[in-house]
């Protein structure tokens, strides 16, 4: 064979092979940057995006494929993500990181139809269910759906059993009182039953739920029913903008509750926005570490911020990195399925989420938690890390990363709940 | 006859209320619905996705044409009955477990019953006056459909099956596409139809002048409240349509933005016309692809960066739909349906116009 035949044939093999091994790899990305949840969805969004664009820069896509991440604002609309869904068939993505709690469950039996494993930043217990075996009524079997983080229902167990706790500790009279707060939507309903059932068998008094709208508004007549009833420990089940609005009520009011905030109820741009009226809330921090804390992962995840921050300075709040984390379970099942030279189809993404006992990505040792699936139970973590808002100033001032470099504001670590992987607790 | 005379030789009313007047617009009729029989065969899921949104929502729309178009009556609650028929078909499969195929026409039903009731202040009420009731039925459906948790499964919505007739299961847009567009051709040719029946001469009258339209002996408040039946009607069928494509129900959907949606489709579509309604929601569901497109395009580019955009791109898809109504309502205030007759008989008159 002549040079110019082996480099033709080589030229002609690159070229037959090259298109195939460069195309990129389609996953979707709903996000709500413009809905009711904008106020937490914009840095979880922003999180993901970033560490796609992260993989992508260094380390060359998934399995030396590109990653396509097809961004969408749903705006917080169900319908509006379901047609989405529909629309993202033509792309044939392989994978959707998701969103919120009703859009979500909406998708359900679409993504386990099409297999198309949905990572969703809905914690909601109904999606822990696998198999469908709980029986409970309207908890259909999820075996495409995961999520990074314990479930809106184990995080509330967790902070009643702390609260129940809490109540011993200061040496509370009597039964101490419980109530959930939240909107009239499936995201703040999703552990409201859990909760309150739990509540009562630890021997809480627990009294008639209370509501408010997902946006911000004046919450004073809530904050004075509150007072009215006595409350000692609430749980707001929305997310920050929201409970902005009660907490400030409720601080002008002269309400004297500990309140319980939903993993997506608090973080440091609303401990900023409430100021001094965030003070004392406790509240589930899905990362081992918070932003800035010294942790062998913790550079990984300052170069992922670097992508949309050229200066290396901006502070990110807790959901940014849940973000990180969040697509990062999605890219190293990726990575895996095509592992051995096997195709990136959504059943095989699927089984790699079940391929690693206690698994933290990898280069993001203490900065994102351990989880566990198993193809029955997709309750990736049961323990629990609760932390308290604490803000002893003036937060007008300054930006977020400032107030926390000078102390104004800090999260503070509360208490580590494990809780028992109860079978009669699988999706609910 | 091929073509049309170019003169009055109409001489009885029947040839002049016929729908078609020419064999050869027969022939292009059945011509394009063999042509968009065969479009499942040449479209992809997504094309064919939003031309089944635009039989749903024309279905609808001409609904809304027949009431504000047709009986210059107005509502800004159609939407809401949209979401009625849509509740209604899930709830009769899920409940009572009749077939997909006939829950449709029941909830058309069910939701021309509740459009009357909503519609009976039409029969005292004008203009403004009548916006404003019709608001409330907004607002009354909307609150109970996140609190009737048997009809509407509350919240969290309610999953739907799929249309099936036999074993012909149409969960695909493939199949699915068939359904609506049966749905389409009946629902026009009926409101085609109905506009040439005593009826529909009466609900025209009413538009015209009301005062004349009573002088002449015609009930009123009758017509006004039938028109609300019928647009509730269509807009159930829409609504039942919708759900059992999107295979998922849920309040969200259904609220005041979408009611002023369904005014903006009939607006551009060109009020008081029957093929405006469809050019009407054709243009409002691709308009938003086309700014998304674009969008795309925009984001990244040396605009989005000079102009700082970013994230506020997401906007302009909402933006644009609302730019849209105003410079139709300037520019073509008679909507698109006009425009198309225009460029028809300019190519008729082609070269000689004047």
């Amino acid at each position: 064979m002549t040079t110019r035949t082996t480099i033709l044939s080589l030229a002609a093999a690159m070229a037959l092979t090259l298109p195939a091994a460069a195309q990129p790899i389609p996953v979707g990305h709903l996000m709500d940057l413009s809905g009711a949840t904008s106020d937490v969805g914009t840095p979880f969004a922003q999180g993901v995006n970033d560490t796609w664009a992260w993989i992508n820069r260094t380390r060359n896509g998934v399995a030396g494929r590109q990653v396509n991440a097809l961004a969408f604002d749903y705006g917080y609309q169900a319908p509006r993500a379901v047609s989405q869904y529909q629309a993202w068939s033509r792309d044939r993505v392989v994978a959707i990181n998701g969103w919120g709690t009703a859009d979500t469950e909406a998708l359900v039996r679409f993504v386990t139809r099409d297999r198309v494993p949905y990572v969703s930043g809905s914690y909601s217990a109904a999606l822990t269910d696998a198999g469908g075996r709980s029986g409970r009524q309207g908890v259909e079997p999820a075996p495409y759906n995961f999520f990074y983080g314990p479930s809106y229902s184990d995080s509330l167990r967790a902070m009643l059993i702390w609260a129940a706790e809490d109540w011993k500790g200061r040496g509370g009279q009597g039964k101490p009182k419980y109530v959930h707060m939240g909107g009239n939507h499936p995201y703040p309903n999703s552990p409201k039953a859990a909760g309150e059932a739990l509540a009562a068998e630890l021997g809480f008094d627990v009294l008639p739920a209370i509501v408010f709208a997902l946006t911000p508004g004046d919450y004073t007549a809530q904050c004075l029913t509150l007072k009215q009833q006595g409350a000692n420990y609430a749980y707001l089940g929305n997310t920050a903008g929201s409970n902005i609005s009660v907490l400030r009520a409720c601080q002008a009011a002269g309400v004297n509750v500990q309140f319980l905030g939903n993993v997506w109820g608090m973080d440091e741009n609303a401990m900023k926005a409430a100021g001094t009226a965030a003070n004392g809330v406790v509240f589930p921090v899905r990362t081992a570490a918070v932003w800035g804390q010294p942790a062998p992962g913790m550079t990984n995840a300052q170069a992922i911020s670097r992508i949309s921050d050229q200066g290396g300075t901006a502070y990110r709040p807790v959901h940014y990195l849940a973000g990180i984390c969040s697509a990062m379970l999605l890219a190293e099942a990726m990575d895996t399925a095509a592992a051995n030279g096997g195709q990136v189809t959504g059943e095989r993404i699927r089984d790699s989420f079940y391929a690693r006992q206690n698994w933290v990505p990898n280069g993001f040792d203490g900065v994102c938690a351990p989880s566990n699936f198993t193809p029955a139970d997709h309750r990736g973590q049961l323990t629990v890390a609760l932390y308290r808002a604490r803000v002893t100033g003036d937060t007008s001032q300054g930006s977020v990363g400032d107030l926390i470099q000078s102390g104004v504001m800090r999260l503070e670590s509360v208490k580590t709940v494990t809780l028992d992987r109860r079978a009669d607790w699988l999706g609910w | 006859m091929d073509l049309a005379p170019a003169g009055e030789y109409r001489s009885s009313y029947r040839e002049d209320m016929t729908i078609f007047p020419t064999r050869n617009s027969r022939r292009a009729v059945l011509l394009g619905l063999i042509l968009a029989c065969g479009l499942p065969f040449l479209l992809g899921r997504y094309e064919l996705g939003l031309l089944i949104n635009i039989g749903t929502l024309g279905i609808a729309a001409l609904g809304l044409n027949i009431l504000v178009g047709f009986t210059g009556q107005i509502s800004i609650g159609h939407a809401a009955f949209f979401g009625f028929g849509a509740f209604a078909s899930a709830w009769l499969h899920e409940r009572w477990h009749i077939p997909v195929a006939l829950c449709i026409p029941i909830a058309g039903a069910m939701t021309a019953v509740v459009g009357l009731v909503f519609g009976a202040p039409a029969g005292r009420l004008k203009g403004l006056y009548l916006a404003i009731a019709t608001l409330a039925a907004q607002f009354i459906l909307e609150d109970f459909f996140a609190r009737a948790q048997w009809f509407t499964g509350g919240v969290a919505g309610r999953i739907t099956e799929p249309f099936a007739l036999g074993s012909w299961v149409a969960d695909r847009e493939e199949s699915y596409f068939y359904v609506v567009l049966a749905y389409v051709v009946v629902m026009y040719l009926g409101a085609a139809n109905l506009i040439r029946t005593r009826d529909g001469r009466a609900l025209v009258a009413v538009r015209d002048h009301y005062l004349s339209a009573e002088v002449m002996g015609i009930n009123l408040a009758y017509y006004r409240t039938l028109s609300f039946g019928i647009a509730s009607f269509y807009a159930g069928i829409g609504g039942a349509l919708y759900a059992h494509y999107l295979l998922f129900v849920s309040v969200e959907a259904f609220n005041i933005l979408f009611s002023i949606q369904f005014l903006g489709m009939v607006i551009i579509g060109g009020l008081g016309s029957v093929m405006g309604s469809l050019m009407g929601a054709a243009f409002m569901v691709l308009l938003p692809e086309v700014v998304q497109a674009g969008a795309d395009l925009l984001s990244g580019s040396a605009i989005d960066r000079a102009l700082k955009l970013g994230a506020s791109i997401s906007f302009l898809r909402e933006m644009a739909v609302g730019a849209a109504i105003i410079l139709f309502l300037i520019f073509e205030p008679d909507g698109l349906a006009r425009r198309w007759r225009l460029i028809k008989s300019y190519w008729k008159l082609y070269p000689y116009s004047h």
